[in-house]
């Protein structure tokens, strides 16, 4: 079912004078008490991590936690590909009425901005270099974007005029998602002035998953997005977070990437991404590099004490702390938010070496509580490396509306 | 706080999908198409109805007009037959009124005795029946009353008493059809005739017939 809900009325009072009333959202947009969670297109070959929240008795219960077989093809590229429409259902125990589908796409973006640079990516309509080669590859002269392009089509000459300056988009509501220039873009404040998480989507990738779970089946899709978006999410629930007051520093681990977000009062005030650092599985690549393991072997040496894996860590944290300690700074200086713990999450063998780096250098603990600790689980979860479905957690938690 | 400040959701509340097997936009045409369906259902329920009603009404209409033509026409032969009835008692009691005096007129002449002779044997005149009372529409079938009284008499001439009385006296038994036991002597006197020489008596006596009843 389609549901146009009409969310504001805009009154335009005189010629430059105009106030918005806010009217409450409908049904399609209420929070729920019963929702999956799912990281699609993840590089974990296990398949799309996916867990069941359940809000029953006054506390959220983990009511299933598996990893389930990715929809059929892939994410497309370009609108050409979007007529290959897959129809994925989940399993059975995954059949709730809501769906939040978190994506991880190279041409998605999600950071904190400035309302200027919102405005002005979603002027150009392209938010990286990964889109922006994709975008060349695939231009083939047709029509894209409402643009015919032509293939061979020379630069615009040094000396020639320069060409209109492109409409400068409007700056869209908090929370609510606009089209423009081809992308999807949606954006949030910050607890910090002038800052906003701006996440963003090729529009015929939002239209893909939009379309993915088909409609009078359950589970439907309530929410997309970007998987570092639900990332920042995952760590709502965590009795760590509640009991600080929604205070925390969180270092998120994935595969490719190390992020770091601070939370005042359960605001956001800090995103971002550990420059020239990748993840966990860079991480991994210089163990095996370094100390000439097999991949079995990595997670033995993490987390065992047979082996030192210090000359093959330490270069890897190093930059991360650095980054870690601009971060606090950052936080202290700006926000007044000083911690002597931080979350850790995500990362699972090697996360005591990363506290004990960070104690002997920042003198900061870094605690790595399980993903799904604040949840209730039941009986019949068995679930093996939570780490994974840190995403998928996170996506439902936001998908949910949970209060702090 | 609410996670909605984290939560970056890049689908359109226009985009989102029911789960539930039941879809309104399914829905909704169905229910119109029902909902035309039950009303034109209705309606030819109503037609249908309305069209039972009228043939009803006509057939009632019908059998209406037939059962007042049927009552006129009874009501018609029920006068008629009343009219017949009411004939037919007329008749009968004219029947009943019938007086036979031919077998006592035939018999009167053996009891004439020899020394009688009979003048004149007469009825007197029946007071005339108003067939056509005044303000009737017909004429009535019978007499206004239902009861008659005729006088006989009779004259004659004789020798002598004797021979009138032995008449008078063979004249109560038998006769009853011609006459009743109330008579009157009218007159018994001399009369011009002679007979044999001698001077005859004349005489007349009236007797009141039985009573002509017009009744069964």
């Amino acid at each position: 079912m389609h549901c146009a809900i009409i969310a504001s009325v805009k009154l335009q009072l005189t010629k430059d004078k105009a106030i918005e009333l806010r009217l409450p959202r409908g049904a399609g947009a209420k929070s729920a008490s019963d929702i999956t969670g799912v990281e699609l297109f993840s590089s974990d070959p296990g398949g799309c991590p996916a867990v069941r929240l359940v809000f029953r008795k006054k506390a959220w219960h983990l009511a299933a936690a598996a990893k389930v077989k990715a929809p059929d093809g892939e994410l497309p590229a370009c609108w050409e590909d979007t007529p290959r429409q897959p129809s994925w259902e989940l399993p059975r125990d995954f059949l709730s009425p809501h769906a939040a589908l978190a994506v991880n796409s190279a041409m998605g973006a999600f950071a904190q901005s400035t309302a200027d640079a919102v405005v002005q990516e979603m002027a150009t309509g392209v938010a990286s270099v990964s889109e922006a080669s994709a975008e060349e590859k695939s231009d083939s002269g047709k029509k894209r974007f409402g643009i015919k392009r032509a293939p061979g089509a020379p630069p615009a000459k040094p000396g020639a005029a320069p060409a209109a300056p492109a409409r400068r988009p409007p700056f869209p509501a908090a929370g609510e998602a606009v089209s423009e220039n081809g992308r999807r873009f949606v954006v949030r404040p910050m607890a910090e002035d002038g800052f906003h998480l701006c996440a963003s989507l090729p529009e015929f990738q939002t239209l893909w998953l939009s379309r993915l779970l088909p409609e009078g089946r359950r589970p439907t899709a309530s929410s997309i997005q970007v998987a570092e978006s639900a990332l920042m999410a995952s760590v709502l629930l965590q009795p760590e977070f509640r009991e600080r007051d929604g205070n925390a520093l969180a270092v998120f681990v994935t595969r490719n990437a190390v992020f770091f977000a601070g939370y005042r009062r359960g605001e956001p005030v800090l995103w971002r991404r550990c420059p020239s650092v990748g993840g966990s599985l860079a991480m991994r690549a210089a163990m095996r590099r370094t100390l000439g393991l097999d991949e079995e072997l990595v997670d033995s040496v993490l987390d065992e004490a047979l082996i030192d894996p210090r000359p093959a860590l330490e270069p890897f944290v190093r930059p991360v702390l650095a980054q870690l300690e601009l971060a606090l700074a950052y936080l202290a200086g700006k926000h007044g938010l000083k911690f002597e713990r931080a979350l850790l999450m995500g990362l699972g063998a090697g996360a005591a070496h990363w506290a004990t780096y960070a104690e002997e250098s920042l003198h900061l603990r870094l605690v790595s509580p399980n993903p799904f600790e604040g949840l209730v689980r039941d009986r019949r979860v068995e679930v093996d490396g939570a780490e994974g479905y840190l995403v998928a957690l996170g996506a439902a938690i936001a998908g949910a509306e949970v209060s702090l | 706080m609410k996670s909605s400040s984290v939560h970056l959701n890049l689908l359109k509340s226009s985009e989102l999908l029911s789960s539930s097997p039941v879809r309104l936009r399914v829905m909704l045409p169905v229910g119109a198409t029902l909902a035309c369906a039950g009303l034109a259902l209705w309606w030819g329920i109503l037609f249908t109805q309305l069209v039972l009603a009228k043939t009803q009404a006509q057939a009632i209409e019908d059998d209406l007009a037939a059962k007042n033509k049927a009552h006129a026409e009874a009501i018609q032969k029920r006068d008629l037959a009343r009219e017949l009835k009411l004939q037919l008692e007329q008749l009968e009691g004219y029947r009943a009124g019938v007086r036979a005096v031919g077998a006592p007129l035939a018999k009167l002449a053996e009891v004439i005795p020899l020394r009688v002779q009979l003048k004149e044997l007469s009825f007197t005149p029946l007071r005339a029946q108003v067939l056509q009372p005044p303000g009737a529409k017909a004429p009535l079938f019978g007499p206004t009353e239902n009861v008659e009284t005729q006088k006989l008499v009779i004259a004659g001439l004789t020798t002598k008493e004797t021979p009138v009385v032995s008449l008078m006296e063979s004249l109560e038994d038998g006769f009853e059809a011609l006459v009743t036991s109330e008579r009157k002597i009218n007159s018994f006197k001399q009369d011009s005739a002679e007979a044999d020489g001698r001077r005859l008596l004349s005489f007349e006596v009236e007797y009141t017939m039985p009573a002509r009843r017009f009744a069964k």
